[in-house]
């Protein structure tokens, strides 16, 4: 290596060492001006309401200069005339390493020029990057530290919020999350019940888009509220227009008469034929089948005690269990309830197969659990097919018109057919004929049926047949709109959920909690449930100046409460045994509590002879003119008391 | 000779040079290195001192080491420009005609100590300025070459200043350096009483010679500069340019002229002298700085704020130093 060589090559180490002290020291300035912003910013927070995306913004912006003070640092290479400069005034070199450096560059006299290059390299070596430029923490960096342990420091100081920002926030959160509980249910509507009308599926959407529009608009409580009462009065005006149809307020009742979350006529009728399925000719009484459940476990019971004392001595036992058996077994054969299992049991037992007996035994207990549910079941679901129209006229009458649908698909079918006897048309004839009247409220279906009637009559069984399906066909619109109207009605239902929670500045979720039962009538979900009065989109009654007699409306709900009819005298196990002030030697003393002193304890001596020797003291005291003169004669008037 | 071996010659003789002064003069080292530094810089010096603080032995033991032709001329303020420069006289020659010779005056040598120049007039003192710079001086309407190397070393006492006549600037541009010869050290003092109240007499011999003398200073002015030192040197004398982008706030404030581009150059040789005199190949920083007052405080003029406040150009020198940065780098920064 050439001496210039020697001298380069020194230089450029230092150079590298001075770059990245640079950089760090970049890095440390950048970090200073970052946690200063990051301190103002979070100062800022901490006294002024800014948005904490600000604190977000200030922590990036803070990295960001850290990050850049550390590139800007070590962006530019110090050139090799620079860091010779540099470390001639660091080595004190007197300018030795960047003469030589210019003049080796330099046409200069080759003689001149090797001896200021051999000068120089004999000093380079004593250049060390290390010592030369150490890394130590600069007084930016301290300071950055400092700035940042008061950042520290200073986040765990609460926010100053004025009261009504904070109103402001819990109103913007409270919107914010009552928009998008609104557009879920509203979403979730049109997805399940599609609406049939146009302008109740935009209606529908718009309230799913007014929903939206509270996630991200940072809207007032009152502009929420105005808003949530234009889309109500909306909603609620399309629902006054579908609420005038008759039909209607039949669905309504009839949805009501069956009760929420109850399956159709036609669901009925399919559950019913499945239950009959598996149950096949018996026809058990559910009742029966309990007693003799109740039955047989008693002597399942029996036979398990008899299998745990053992074989000795129990034969007669054995014989009297299966004699109950044998009685049960006829007596389940006499209800049709087919047992086999039971002979299997009675079987074992005779042949003393202890285990199989068991075992058979709870085999057909557990068929006749089986037999008996089903029995519940199809008690219960006979129960319900009995509130169901037995006919097309009865069906229309009570609401049921997915079932008067059904009965017409199958009058159309019966008429469509070519060999009716005139019975049979009669019969038919005579249903429809019944069913004219029940079906005025539905729309144009009178109509339909009156004409199926007329040409039934006049033997057009293929006219009848058409109105029938005209007639049904009209049915099918009817529900159609019943169920837009319903969709409406729950969309309305969220509307108000949602006008609550913002006007009341509760979350979504506690307006739709178990307190607020919309629908519910006064007093039934307890005491100060909240009650809709504004409920039901059929039930709105005009406003009438007309007088009213209301004297025999009853009102079950403004029955007053909290009084109870009991006796006046107390029951014997109400009356308290121990009377105040009262105690006796051996029994806990009751607490007495005086300011700063709490004394319990149990009692050692007679109460006379404590009482006693207080007054004795007491006596004491007032002869000595111990109590202040205003108070001796209460004193002495209290111990008096308790000679007594 | 090689380089190398000038160098090394330099160096011995310049420590030779030291060491015959030292058996003179004791102390004033500083004085002296400067005065070497103008002696192989080529310039002349102007030594300013109360009286009796051994300028003008400085200046005579001088011209006993060095082995060149030596005057003294006593300026007083009756001392006439021929008189230091040399008349035409009627001369007879040997054929017995009457003829005009010029007869050279005192400045016509090697070293001329040109003792209390202040004294003598304006018109004397002007005398000198053709030779100091030109070295040569016209006389009797001929010009005629002053002997290579010439220097010129004067003194003058600040003090008793009644019948002096300060020097003009232009003759004081012409000074290389300017000294200021301060009062010796206790020890000093001491070794002063020792050597000139007993019968011992210091002998000095003859160190340099003319032939040797020019060698040595041409070499001088082969010594290489870095150009951040030169540049060093030249905003130095900017900043002391009051009025101008590059002045330092001193210089405006405190001065009415500043240093000439003589004074950049003497910064420039003196430090190249200095440099080889400490053993270095290069002019550093350090250098500079160090002949920085005796380079430019002849060179800087002083405005009337300046002498009622009672600076000196060595304070604006100082301050000057201390403001200029050292390097471009520092500058753009």
């Amino acid at each position: 290596m050439s001496e210039i060589q020697l001298v380069t090559s020194s230089l450029e180490r230092a150079s590298r060492r001075l770059r990245l002290n640079r950089a760090l020291r970049g890095l440390w300035l950048g970090l200073l001006a970052g946690a200063g912003l990051w301190l103002l910013a979070l100062a800022v927070y901490k006294v002024a309401p800014i948005p904490a995306q600000v604190l977000n913004l200030a922590a990036f912006c803070g990295a960001a200069c850290a990050v850049g003070g550390f590139l800007f640092g070590g962006w530019r290479k110090p050139t090799l005339a620079a860091t010779a400069r540099w470390v001639d005034v660091q080595q004190n070199l007197k300018e030795r390493m960047s003469t030589a450096l210019e003049v080796a560059n330099a046409p200069s006299d080759p003689l001149w020029r090797e001896l200021v290059v051999h000068d120089a390299a004999s000093h380079a070596k004593e250049i060390d990057p290390r010592s030369l430029v150490p890394f130590r923490l600069t007084r930016a960096a301290h300071w950055a530290v400092l700035l940042l342990a008061v950042a520290f420091g200073v986040g765990f100081i609460p926010e100053y919020r004025t009261q009504s920002f904070k109103k402001r926030e819990a109103d913007k959160a409270v919107i914010k999350d009552v928009g998008h509980g609104m557009a879920e249910v509203t979403r979730h509507e049109l997805a399940a019940r599609p609406p049939a009308a146009e302008p109740v599926r935009q209606s529908l959407e718009k309230v799913a888009a007014l929903g939206d529009a509270f996630q991200k608009a940072e809207l007032t409580r009152a502009e929420a509220l105005k808003d949530l009462a234009s889309v109500q009065d909306k909603i609620k005006d399309q629902l006054k227009e579908l609420g005038k149809e008759p039909a209607m307020k039949r669905l309504d009742q009839a949805m009501r008469a069956s009760g929420p979350n109850q399956p159709s006529g036609a669901d009925l009728q399919k559950q019913m034929e499945a239950l009959q399925k598996q149950l096949g000719t018996d026809k058990p009484d559910p009742e029966k089948t309990q007693q003799l459940k109740d039955k047989l476990e008693k002597l399942q019971d029996a036979a398990r005690a008899m299998a745990d004392k053992g074989n000795a001595g129990n034969e007669a036992a054995r014989k009297e269990l299966s004699e109950s058996l044998a009685a049960l077994s006829r007596e389940a054969a006499e209800m049709g309830l087919n047992l086999p299992d039971l002979e299997q049991a009675i079987n074992a037992l005779a042949a003393s197969d202890t285990d199989k007996f068991l075992k058979n035994l709870d085999a057909s207990l557990s068929d006749l659990d089986k037999l008996n549910s089903l029995a519940k079941q199809m008690q219960q679901l006979s129960q319900q097919m009995e509130k169901l129209g037995k006919n097309l006229a009865e069906q229309l009458d009570k609401g049921q018109a997915d079932l008067a649908q059904a009965t017409l698909e199958k009058m159309i079918q019966q008429v469509q057919k070519s060999g009716l006897s005139p019975e049979q048309m009669q019969k038919l004839l005579d249903e429809v004929s019944k069913a004219v009247n029940p079906a005025k409220p539905y729309g144009q279906c009178s109509q339909h049926l009156s004409d199926a009637a007329k040409q039934m009559q006049a033997g057009d069984q293929a006219g009848a047949a058409k109105s029938l399906a005209a007639a049904a066909k009209e049915l099918e619109n009817l529900m159609q709109q019943f169920g837009d109207a319903q969709s409406l009605a729950a969309t309305m239902e969220a509307l108000k959920n949602a006008s609550m929670c913002v006007g009341s500045g509760q979350c979504w979720s506690l307006c739709r909690k178990p307190g607020f039962k919309p629908g519910g009538r006064p007093g039934r979900a307890g005491v100060g449930t909240w009650a809709d009065d504004d409920n039901g989109w059929l039930n709105d009654v005009p406003m009438s100046d007309q007088l009213v007699d209301n004297s025999g409306v009853q009102r079950p709900d403004m029955d007053p409460r909290g009084l109870s009819e009991r006796d006046p005298s107390l029951n014997p196990a109400l009356t308290p045994t121990k009377v105040k002030g009262q105690f006796s030697p051996g029994d806990r003393m009751p607490s007495i509590t005086l300011p700063g002193v709490s004394i319990k304890g149990t009692s050692r001596i007679q109460f006379e002879e404590a009482a006693t020797a207080a007054q004795s003291d007491a006596d004491s005291a007032l002869s000595q003119d111990k109590v202040p003169r205003a108070y001796q004669g209460p004193v002495k008037d209290y111990f008096d008391d308790l000679k007594k | 000779m090689s380089t190398e071996a000038q160098i090394a010659q330099f160096r011995q003789t310049y420590s030779a040079l030291r060491a015959e002064i030292g058996k003179v003069l004791v102390g004033q080292d500083a004085i002296v290195d400067s005065t070497l530094i103008a002696l192989f810089g080529g310039g002349h010096v102007l030594l300013e001192g109360v009286p009796g603080l051994g300028k003008t032995l400085l200046v005579r033991t001088l011209g006993e080491v060095l082995d060149l032709s030596f005057s003294r001329i006593q300026f007083t303020p009756d001392l006439m420009p021929a008189d230091i420069l040399g008349t035409n006289l009627v001369m007879e020659t040997p054929n017995g005609r009457r003829e005009f010779q010029f007869q050279r005056g005192p400045i016509f040598a090697h070293l001329v100590l040109a003792d209390e120049i202040n004294r003598a007039t304006p018109k004397t003192q002007s005398a000198m300025l053709e030779a100091m710079q030109e070295k040569q001086v016209t006389a009797g309407g001929e010009l005629r070459k002053l002997v290579e190397p010439f220097f010129v070393m004067a003194t003058q006492n600040p003090i008793d200043q009644e019948g002096t006549y300060p020097l003009p600037e232009a003759q004081l541009d012409r000074f290389f350096f300017k000294l200021l010869v301060g009062y010796p050290t206790h020890a000093e003092l001491s070794e002063v009483m020792a050597r000139t109240t007993t019968g011992h007499k210091a002998e000095t011999g003859k160190v340099l010679d003319r032939d040797r003398l020019l060698e040595l200073m041409t070499l001088v002015r082969e010594v290489p500069v870095a150009s951040h030192v030169q540049d060093y040197a030249v905003r130095l004398v900017l900043a002391t340019h009051p009025k101008t982008a590059t002045a330092v706030a001193i210089a405006n404030q405190y001065l009415r002229f500043g240093s000439s581009p003589r004074g950049a150059q003497t910064l420039l040789l003196a430090g190249k002298v200095r440099a080889l005199a400490n053993g270095r190949f290069n002019v550093s920083f350090e250098d500079i700085q160090a002949i920085a007052h005796a380079a430019l405080r002849h060179r800087l003029i002083l405005n009337f704020e300046a002498e009622a406040e009672g600076i000196t150009t060595d304070h604006v020198i100082d301050q000057v130093i201390k403001e200029v940065p050292k390097t471009v780098e520092a500058v753009n920064a």
